[in-house]
């Protein structure tokens, strides 16, 4: 077995992360991302000061919980950064678990090997913004190249497995246009959600103090995702 | 009131006659407390301690010789009945005179007492509001509860109850049972016929009336019952009247069940009903062929079994409702709504859409309460907890169902870390203190048994006249059929004293835990066969009880307790963990949770329940649902419920997800928030401190990465 | 392995009478007889329910249960030659519990 040392989150029961089953979830450490608004950024920016998870561990946890898991999530981090992610997922496979990633989606090539190789049951990808690059890197906190997020939609759209586009909202970074243009670029067919911003642990503290939309107001935005197609 | 009676009986009401008949050249007015100035007679000492002790007049007539000399030399102008009363019971004291003294004894409330309850809110009870009848509640709760521990109670009992060894619940209500659960058969059968009631109601025609009747008669129970009100299969009851209703009137008559039930601010001091609504998907296997009763409180000619979908669009009209919440969008608090997950309703068509359904407004609003019938068992599940298994005799009532009504007369809780203290870790003497506070407890309920019996015994024209209307033969309550219950707080710090770990620590501390449930079971049905009682063991709500024991031994345990005790010394936000549930802080995951505490539920009787707390997140409607059935298939667990929290804003009236500091919608400060403090949702502001520090210590599945 | 049973029970007695119990190294656990070990073991197995239906009830090394009377004989008896151990042949087959005295109160 390889050095599978980068598992640095594990939940072993989570009815959130995989719509319709309840699934364990396992954090792999590191990013390619610096989403000022992201809640898991321990994971991102310092995992090295974080425990990880010994696999023979998390394996032991999860085997007397088979019979009641839909699954295991693989979510980060970024996990397609992690050369080790195709072997985990081998591993997790074969103990029985059916398998999903969460992914931002920077990473066609490793994406379209874990669907060739059927690693994959399914993907959820963070599709950050509307397809713009200055508004899409303000939210990526890096430089992205978006020809390799226009690929990894499309692999995703035309893999035949269950899979969600997701994105993080919050005011000032998204307004309505940017919400229809963003749920126009996803297709007819898939499955798309919103998640309102969290504020209470951003990754930037200059977002500290900020709010997400109000819920009235994200119950729109919401609307507007869902109804809005192509 | 009644305290200065005996002093007053005898007395004249004209203050002129009373001057001018005066005996003694005493002239000192007494102030009574049938708002009557009165004159001094000695004679009136006599009278009252002949009248209510078992003393020699020779030795009453000396002591109100000698209250007189004391009133006398005190120069006052004005005496009041109490003061008199307190003389005499001083003198009594003296002469060694400890039973007549207590015979003697006023029962009242001191000033300030009354003056700070007319203002603060009383949180013993999150259920009671704050208000001019709530605290008539109060007061007269403090004066019954006062004469429970001196004259219902033998001493031993009493003091058990006073230092916290065991807790006698609802002493304030010591006049009336526990709880009750029923069906709505007997209002549709008999219309409402209530002894004391001013009007006769014939059996209603139309579902609405049925539902007034329904109110009304629960709002009557609740009066006579201290603790929560259950109506047994209810969708399926209403089903024979709903036949020609559209789905949206059978919606609007979910609406009024609902309102009526949550917003039932009439009887007791405004307290909410503690209602809970069973609700079956399935036509339960024993009603399939009962003949209904419908309009009029006629047979309908058919059966139950015939009516599964007219109850399932009930059913289903109710959850639409709770998913609405109130005109806020908060929870409704009452009536609880237990849905019954059995064999047979994963063999009735339709039911994966319906327990999405109900998984929906689980997770939205937290109000469902899936209750597990595995096997063959039958039950119907009342209060925070409490179910009752129908056996045979019972299933022989369900042919008429009006007859089935269940009552529990009392519940009393035994401390379980305070013997962990006192054992030593001695196994024996942890066990043989078990056994004795048991039997301490069965000797309580007999004595409560013993209370009841006299107050029915009076009839139709005694106290409990409702309980005792006989109108298809047997009185309402059922006496000799009814069950007393067990309950306990704190196992997991019972076995954290005497084991050094908690229940989730490890396989042998769970062990340990069983072991003294085992025992609990086992020596309950001993006094059960001894005493001719269904003694059951019962998960205890503990809303207050928990806090109350907890601080008690901090009192006279400090120092074991302060190893053991949960939440937060500093701010008193101190607790035990409630029943024989897992410390709520301990990080398990779901489904460790509702496997382990499930092996705990078969040995407890009368109920119990697994919290699944779930904070803010918003959960997936299919992953509950996946999640229950595999509750149902793979454990014991007895009944599990998952608690959201919400904040209310006091500015703009909207409800946000998750316990915030500041309004989602407005921004506002000026919030409350509401989730579950036991079996019921209500609003955090009213919560005691124990239950506050549970709060802060609840896990919510949340937490993820670990600092190295 | 361990086997629950109670003490008035006639299937129980059955496999007692047939079966060197003790050499085969199947534990006994006496239910109904007020031992809160014996109800506590039977919780830990999450067979309180199943016990208050029939007994008695096997439970495998593995933690598998069996509560059929057939499959409890039959798993005894290769036990029983496994370990070359000689079991009684000539008790009167299976009696049904009709008196519905094998199980818990």
């Amino acid at each position: 077995m390889k050095k599978l040392d980068n598992i640095k989150g594990f939940i072993e029961s989570s009815f959130i992360d995989w719509p319709g089953r309840s699934c364990a979830v396992l954090f792999l450490g590191g990013c390619n991302f610096r989403c000022p608004f992201c809640h898991n950024h321990p994971l991102v920016q310092n995992p090295g000061e974080l425990v990880s998870y010994p696999l023979e561990e998390i394996l032991a946890r999860l085997r007397p919980l088979r019979k009641w898991l839909g699954g295991v999530a693989v979510s980060g981090g970024e996990p397609t950064l992690d050369p080790n992610l195709p072997e985990l997922l081998k591993i997790l496979r074969g103990e029985g678990f059916p398998t999903k990633i969460d992914t931002n989606g920077s990473r066609p090539r490793v994406l379209a090997r874990l669907l060739a190789d059927g690693l994959l049951e399914m993907v959820a990808m963070d599709v950050k913004n509307v397809l713009v690059t200055d508004k899409y890197e303000r939210c990526a906190g890096v430089g992205v190249d978006l020809d390799e997020i226009r690929k990894s939609i499309e692999l995703i759209r035309k893999s035949g497995i269950a899979h969600e586009f997701r994105m993080t909202v919050l005011p000032h970074y998204h307004s309505r246009d940017d919400i229809i243009a963003w749920a126009a670029c996803l297709g007819n067919d898939s499955p798309r959600k919103l998640q309102n911003y969290d504020p209470r642990s951003p990754m930037y503290p200059n977002l500290a103090g900020a709010k997400g939309f109000s819920p009235d107001d994200f119950a729109e935005l919401e609307q507007l995702a869902y109804t809005h197609r192509t | 009131m009644g305290v200065v009676m005996p002093l007053q009986k005898a007395m004249e009401k004209s203050f002129k006659q009373v001057t001018r008949d005066d005996s003694t050249d005493l002239a000192l007015f007494v102030r009574t407390s049938e708002e009557d100035i009165v004159g001094w007679k000695r004679q009136r000492i006599v009278d009252a301690l002949l009248r209510e002790t078992f003393i020699d007049r020779d030795t009453a007539e000396r002591i109100s010789i000698d209250v007189e000399k004391t009133v006398q030399t005190s120069n006052l102008k004005t005496v009041t009945g109490p003061l008199i009363r307190e003389l005499v019971n001083a003198r009594l004291l003296e002469l060694g005179l400890e039973e007549a003294r207590r015979m003697h004894t006023r029962l009242g409330v001191p000033l300030y007492d009354v003056d700070h309850l007319l203002v603060q809110h009383n949180k013993e009870n999150a259920n009671v509001p704050h208000g001019p009848e709530a605290t008539n509640l109060t007061l007269a709760e403090g004066i019954k509860k006062e004469y429970a521990l001196l004259h219902v109670f033998t001493t031993d009992v009493a003091d058990a109850h006073l230092s916290g060894d065991l807790h006698l619940h609802d002493l304030g209500f010591i006049d009336r049972p526990y709880c009750s659960g029923q069906s709505l058969e007997y209002v549709k059968k008999f219309g409402l016929n209530l002894p004391n009631s001013l009007a006769l109601a014939k059996p209603a025609k139309h579902a609405d009336v049925l539902l007034a009747h329904m109110v009304k008669f629960a709002a009557a129970l609740q009066s006579h019952f201290a603790g929560a009100i259950g109506w047994d299969a209810v969708n399926l009851f209403f089903a024979p009247y709903l036949e020609e209703m559209s789905d949206r009137e059978v919606k609007q008559l979910a609406q009024m069940l609902i309102y009526e039930f949550s917003q039932q601010a009439v009887a007791r001091g405004g307290q909410a009903i503690f209602s809970d609504i069973n609700v079956y998907w399935e036509v339960p296997k024993h009603f399939v062929d009962v003949p209904a009763i419908g309009p009029g409180g006629e047979y309908t000619g058919k059966t139950y079994g015939e009516y599964e979908k007219d109850a399932q669009r009930f059913a289903w009209a109710l959850f639409e409702v709770y998913k609405e919440g109130d005109g806020a969008g908060r929870p409704f608090f009452f009536p609880k709504p237990l849905v019954h997950i059995t064999e047979k309703f994963f063999k009735t068509e339709g039911h994966m859409d319906f327990l999405h359904h109900i998984c929906e407004v689980a997770s939205l609003k937290g109000n469902t309460y899936f209750v597990f019938d595995r096997g063959d068992t039958a039950k119907i599940s009342e209060c925070c907890r409490l179910s009752f298994k129908l056996d045979a005799s019972d299933l022989e009532d369900a042919k008429e169902p009006w007859r089935m009504r269940y009552s529990a007369l009392q519940n009393v809780t035994i401390n379980l870390p305070r013997l962990a203290y006192k054992a030593k870790g001695d196994d024996t003497k942890l066990f043989t203190l078990l056994t004795e506070r048991i039997k301490l407890a069965a000797k309580g309920h007999e004595q409560k048994k013993k209370f009841i019996e006299k107050l029915m015994g009076l009839g139709k024209g005694g106290p409990l006249a409702m309980l005792a209307m006989d109108l298809d033969g047997n009185s309402y309550l059922r006496l000799e059929r009814c069950s007393y219950l067990m309950g306990m707080v704190g196992l997991n710090e019972l076995v954290k004293v005497h084991t050094g770990e908690e229940l989730h620590d490890s396989e042998e501390s769970l062990k340990f835990g069983l072991k003294v449930i085992a025992h609990m079971n086992i020596v309950c049905n001993k006094m059960a066969e001894q005493l001719g009682m269904k003694f059951v063991l019962e998960q205890t709500p503990a809303e207050s009880t928990a806090y109350r024991f907890a601080k008690l031994d901090m009192a006279h345990h400090p120092e074991e307790t302060a190893r053991v005790i949960q939440g937060d010394m500093e701010s008193g936000e101190i607790y035990y963990t409630n029943s024989t549930l897992f410390n709520v802080g301990a990080k398990m995951n779901p489904i460790a949770r509702v496997e382990k505490e499930g092996l705990l539920h078969p040995l407890i009787e009368a109920g119990s329940i697994t919290h699944v707390w779930l904070g803010e997140a918003n959960p997936d409607k299919k992953a509950l649902a996946d999640f229950v059935i595999k509750t149902f298939r793979h454990t014991n667990n007895d009944q599990i419920a998952f608690s959201p929290e919400f904040t209310c804003c006091l500015d703009c009236g909207k409800t946000g997800r998750g316990i915030t500091e500041t309004c989602r919608y407005c921004g506002s400060a000026k919030i409350d928030g509401i989730t579950r403090i036991t079996g019921y949702f209500t609003k955090i502001s009213s919560w005691n401190k124990g239950k506050l520090g549970e709060l802060h210590d609840r896990y919510r599945n949340e937490e993820r990465f670990v600092r190295k | 392995m361990t086997l629950f049973t109670k003490p008035d029970c006639r299937l129980c007695d059955q496999l007692k009478r047939r079966f060197d119990l003790k050499g085969m190294e199947v534990d006994i656990e006496v239910l109904d007889t007020g031992d809160a070990g014996a109800l506590a073991h039977l919780a830990w197995h999450g067979l309180v329910e199943t016990a208050r239906k029939t007994l008695p009830i096997l439970v495998l090394d593995d933690s598998a249960t069996v509560d059929d009377f057939a499959d409890i004989e039959s798993l005894l008896i290769s036990r029983a030659e496994q370990r070359g151990l000689k079991y009684n042949d000539s008790v009167a087959p299976a009696v049904s519990c009709e008196t519905g005295v094998c199980a818990i109160n």
